[in-house]
């Protein structure tokens, strides 16, 4: 008798392993030849010295991260990525947050904000990079009139190495923050209408409610947002290039930038590879510690 | 947690071997791809350029269609236009693939070195000479095609030197001559400092706007000597006039010759052309292409315009005519053989011929050939091409001329002196470091 | 009393919601008055005037040539890939928030690691890819790196969307009998709409916008997509910024149109909906 439950609960086991391979299999066969394969191919490129272009390259071991790990620019530009990290989640999600409540609160007549505020995602980022190159000149641009306005000069946000890499976090997060608005848009989804409902009725406000019902619901969204967030900004290359190409001087050099130049720029295929491949090591630690961390705390309060 | 590890790292193995057989069974599917585009089939010739822009597009084209109609090969020409920014980057991604177009243009200096080196550019010096192109083109010109005795590129497009346009009505109002020496543009730029106008339209932020006056204030210092000591590893980059043309910068800077925010100014989205126009800045040292430029977005502002170039020291005995720019600006390379070699080879003397020669004109371009300046009507033009004829030696942009990662180098440290965020000693020294790895892994 | 509090911050609310769009919308703005100004009118009288006159020359010009024939491309790739995507993900998604196997975490650590590749360590091995297989400079080249570039991501969120939905459907539905692969097709995905939504929204838009492969994968005009129209307006030295505005506003227009379909997925009271139903 019970050996046949064991065997039913065996079956089950071997069911349920056979649907996720089925399920999984798509998506596994994809990432290997896309994306394991190309990283795989890095760490390998990483052991050269190689000028990206020549049939011969020399294996020269570990050479390439032996001066990585000693390459103050390239811990500069960690450095640098670290603070868009930590600004990027400290803007985008709680104004994405706050424009999706808004929304979520408004109803239905609020689908004209909703296109409204979606539009920055949208732009390419020539167009951003252009628009806000003129936006942002000293002599000119809109921050200098706003700024001689109230009696000040004129201020130099790009070519300034102290402010540059705020006034590109401040770019970034107006392009993004449309993209946390939507995924907090989705989350409020999730908490049925009858909780909200059923928390007018007990008489709560709507700040009362917020606070209360809907961020606790909305919890784990947002720590899938904040990690989100955090690979984005540990990666990230497209404006900072268009705009600043890192400079002026290192100030707002980022990890991806810098591997670029290496790579695509310098001839230094082989050491670009090493940036990358330290990259790939620091974004996905950096990813999965903050995972552990916050689900470990979602364990302690279950 | 071991276990778990253990398990990571054998999922990790297992599908890295599956991707690598994957990868691998592709590969020998179709050893020999007969679908190969970036390296034509048998009688096609694939050209990997940047005209996809009209005015470029059109000399492209024409050039191809007057191959297309004289030749007695089989051989016909693919263009394969590349907008210009993201040209470099698929060039670098095919060649690392071991796929390189058959003709190719860069700008010679170190990358095609580089190509040459990687074997992607094959010597053309005997079907060179065995053409009418040494008659045809500029020495100079030919001087940049060549790398260690060998000629590998045809220069084509456009002479583009480094100079000062200026706003003639602006100079007529303030009463000023034209500078002929160092001491006078300062002086003429102090009066515009006082009358509240920035006397040099520049935008830094792409940097290699800002390191023509690096350039050309080392070389009315100190002539060329200085440089090629330092890329040969006989002298080095922290050499009193590379000391002197940063401290220059820094004393401009803070003199105010240059806009506000300068590091910031984008020269692609036209930020520099905008003050010209806006008539906020007096002159502009940039690249002769300025003349087809102004003129395309205003002949009348064009009138307003005149250019000099750049002025020498007092009393100094260094050779003010050498002029810094590149003599055709871009080259065509060739990456295939015999047959096909000679039916490109062909092609690429299209773009010298007496019929092109006039459209190129026609279209604001100054080709680098013999006696251009008699077709040259515009006056601008002529007295450009007049200190080309008259220069001892033209030195080739520094970024484009060095090796890549010294160039980027150079590239920063000159944007930190008009940011004035660094000393002129500690850029020398950053330039000369990037210098000596280089030429310590070279050895 | 608390009624006037509570009136007071949706006042601000609305204030600040008010500021927010001009903020969000002013760039916008620019770009297409911008795209209406002569090339000289745009360089002496900035970017920050009202054009002369709103004549639509640029945007003949641009509708004139290769326009459509980029924008049809862009159109085949983005629904293909799309659909592909938002269908494997979910189908991935499924056992990594819903079932208990040993390697559920390991192969979920792995996916989220893969988040953090940074794009341009793929372009050369795709390129030597799509050569080997014969499809460079087609747009197929594109689909496989747009939908694999996106699986990560998409799972990562999908699965964070998936664990939220309540057990109970999902006993309820196994008492009926349900099997794993019913259960997927009849409940767990029409409840991740709202997440599938999001995730087609933010992917379509990148794929839309994206440029890296575009140009690495494709050589011949025919087979470019939108993002690269802008080349025929940018040259060496300088791009006629007025044509490159038009072109970026006809490439961002069709993308507003579905967005205002897509939200409408993103309305509150599904998941109670499909509870009953």
């Amino acid at each position: 008798m019970g050996k046949k439950e064991l065997s039913l609960a065996a079956k089950r086991k071997q069911d349920t392993r056979r649907a996720a391979f089925v399920f999984l299999l798509p998506i596994a066969l994809l990432m290997i030849v896309f994306i394991f394969y190309p990283i795989v191919d890095t760490f390998y490129t990483s052991l050269f010295k190689w000028n990206g272009i020549s049939a011969d390259k020399t294996m020269i071991g570990l050479k390439n991260w032996v001066k990585l790990a000693k390459d103050t620019s390239f811990w500069t530009a960690f450095k640098n990525n670290l603070v868009v990290m930590v600004l990027s989640i400290c803007i985008q999600i709680p104004i994405g947050l706050a424009l999706a409540t808004f929304i979520d609160f408004g109803g239905k007549k609020m689908t004209i904000f909703k296109v409204l505020w979606f539009i920055p995602l949208l732009m390419s980022s020539v167009a951003i990079g252009f628009l806000f190159s003129y936006a942002l000149a000293t002599n000119g641009g809109i921050f200098s009139a706003i700024s001689k306005i109230f009696g000040g000069g004129n201020i130099d946000l790009l070519g300034n190495p102290k402010t540059a890499l705020y006034t590109v976090i401040g770019v970034i997060a107006w392009q993004f923050t449309p993209f946390y608005m939507v995924y907090c848009m989705a989350a409020y989804t999730n908490v049925p209408t009858d909780v909200y409902e059923a928390a007018i009725i007990d008489g709560a406000t709507k700040g009362q409610y917020f606070w209360r019902v809907a961020l606790p619901l909305l919890a784990p969204s947002i720590k899938s947002a904040a990690i989100l967030s955090m690979v984005g900004s540990l990666k990230y290359f497209d404006l900072v290039y268009v705009m600043t190409g890192g400079g002026p001087g290192t100030s707002t050099e980022l990890m991806a930038t810098y591997m670029y130049k290496q790579s695509f720029v310098k001839f230094n295929m082989g050491y670009g590879s090493a940036v990358a491949a330290g990259m790939f090591i620091l974004i996905s630690l950096t990813s999965l510690i903050t995972m552990r961390i916050l689900n470990g705390r979602k364990k302690g309060d279950a | 947690m071991k276990t778990r590890t253990k398990k990571l790292l054998s999922l990790l193995l297992v599908t890295v071997m599956g991707a690598s057989l994957l990868v691998g069974c592709g590969g020998k599917s179709s050893d020999e791809g007969d679908t190969d585009k970036t390296t034509g089939g048998d009688n096609e010739i694939v050209f990997w350029n940047i005209g996809t822009e009209e005015v470029d597009k059109a000399i492209y084209d024409k050039a191809i269609e007057m191959f297309a109609e004289s030749t007695d090969t089989d051989y016909t020409i693919t263009s394969v236009p590349v907008q210009n920014d993201t040209y470099k980057e698929k060039l670098v991604i095919a060649m690392s693939s071991g796929e390189c177009p058959d003709m190719y243009i860069n700008w010679s200096g170190g990358p095609m070195n580089e190509y040459i080196e990687s074997g992607y550019a094959q010597p053309i010096t005997d079907l060179f000479n065995d053409s009418e192109l040494p008659d045809r083109l500029l020495d100079a010109s030919i001087a940049q095609a060549t790398y260690k005795d060998d000629i590998y590129a045809v220069p084509f497009m456009n002479v583009s030197l480094s100079g000062i346009f200026y706003n003639k009505e602006m100079f007529e109002k303030y009463d000023l001559e034209v500078p002929t020496t160092i001491e006078e543009l300062e002086a003429v730029s102090d009066t515009f400092v006082k009358n509240g106008i920035t006397p040099f339209a520049l935008a830094n932020a792409p940097k290699w706007t800002g390191s023509m006056y690096f350039m050309n204030l080392a070389a009315r210092k100190g002539g060329l000597e200085p440089f090629n000591a330092a890329v040969d590893g006989s002298g080095t980059f922290e050499d009193e006039c590379f000391i002197w043309a940063g401290d220059k910068i820094l004393e401009w800077e803070e003199k105010g010759y240059f806009p506000e925010g300068v590091n910031s100014l984008s020269e692609d989205d036209g930020q520099a052309r905008q003050m010209l126009y806006q008539e906020t800045a007096a002159m502009d040292l940039i690249g002769s292409w300025y003349t087809g430029l102004i003129q395309q977005d205003s002949p009348e502002f064009y009138e307003k315009i005149g250019w000099f170039p750049f002025p020498g020291l007092e009393g100094s005995d260094v050779d003010d005519s050498i002029m810094i720019g590149t003599i055709g600006d871009n080259f065509i390379s060739f990456n295939c053989k015999d047959d096909k070699l000679a039916a490109a080879f062909e092609c690429a003397t299209k773009f010298s011929e007496d019929e092109m020669v006039d459209f190129m004109v026609e279209s604001g371009k100054v080709p680098p050939v013999k006696g251009v300046e008699n077709k040259l009507t515009d006056p601008i033009t002529k007295s450009i091409m007049e200190a080309a004829n008259n220069a001892s030696s033209t030195q080739l942009w520094y970024d484009q001329y060095l090796p890549p990662a010294v160039a980027q180098a150079h590239l920063d440290t000159s944007q930190e002196l008009f940011g004035g965020t660094m000393t002129s000693k500690d850029a020398a020294k950053k330039f000369q470091e990037a210098m000596q790895e280089y030429l310590d892994e070279a050895n | 009393m608390k009624k006037t509090k509570s009136r007071l911050s949706w006042g601000i609310a609305w204030i600040l919601g008010i500021f927010w769009s001009v903020v969000a919308l002013l760039p916008f703005v620019f770009m297409v008055l911008n795209s209406f100004k002569e090339k000289f009118e745009l360089l002496t009288e900035g970017v920050f005037s009202i054009p002369k006159s709103f004549n639509l020359e640029n945007y003949k010009t641009v509708l004139t040539g290769n326009f459509f024939r980029f924008f049809f491309n862009s159109v085949i790739v983005l629904v293909i890939s799309l659909t592909i995507l938002l269908f494997i993900s979910a189908c991935a998604s499924y056992p990594l928030s819903r079932f208990k196997f040993r390697l559920a975490k390991p192969i979920y650590s792995l996916i989220v690691a893969c988040m953090s590749i940074p794009i341009h360590i793929t372009l050369i091995p795709v390129f030597k890819m799509s050569k080997d297989m014969g499809i460079y400079d087609s747009i197929w080249a594109l689909i496989g790196p747009y939908v694999a570039t996106a699986i990560p991501i998409s799972v990562f969120i999908l699965t964070s969307f998936m664990r939220e939905i309540p057990k109970e459907i999902e006993e309820a539905a196994q008492i009926d009998g349900c099997g794993k692969y019913q259960m997927f097709f009849r409940i767990i995905f029409p409840l991740a709409k709202p997440g599938l939504a999001t995730l087609a929204i933010y992917n379509g838009v990148n794929m839309w916008n994206e440029f890296s492969f575009a140009y690495t994968l494709t050589q011949s005009s025919a087979n470019r997509t939108l993002p690269l129209a802008v080349w025929e307006f940018q040259g060496q030295y300088s791009m006629n910024t007025p044509m490159v505005m038009a072109v970026l506003t006809l490439t961002v227009i069709p993308m507003i149109i579905l967005f205002i379909f897509a939200q409408d997925k993103l309305v509150k009271g599904m998941t109670a909906g499909a509870v009953k139903g």
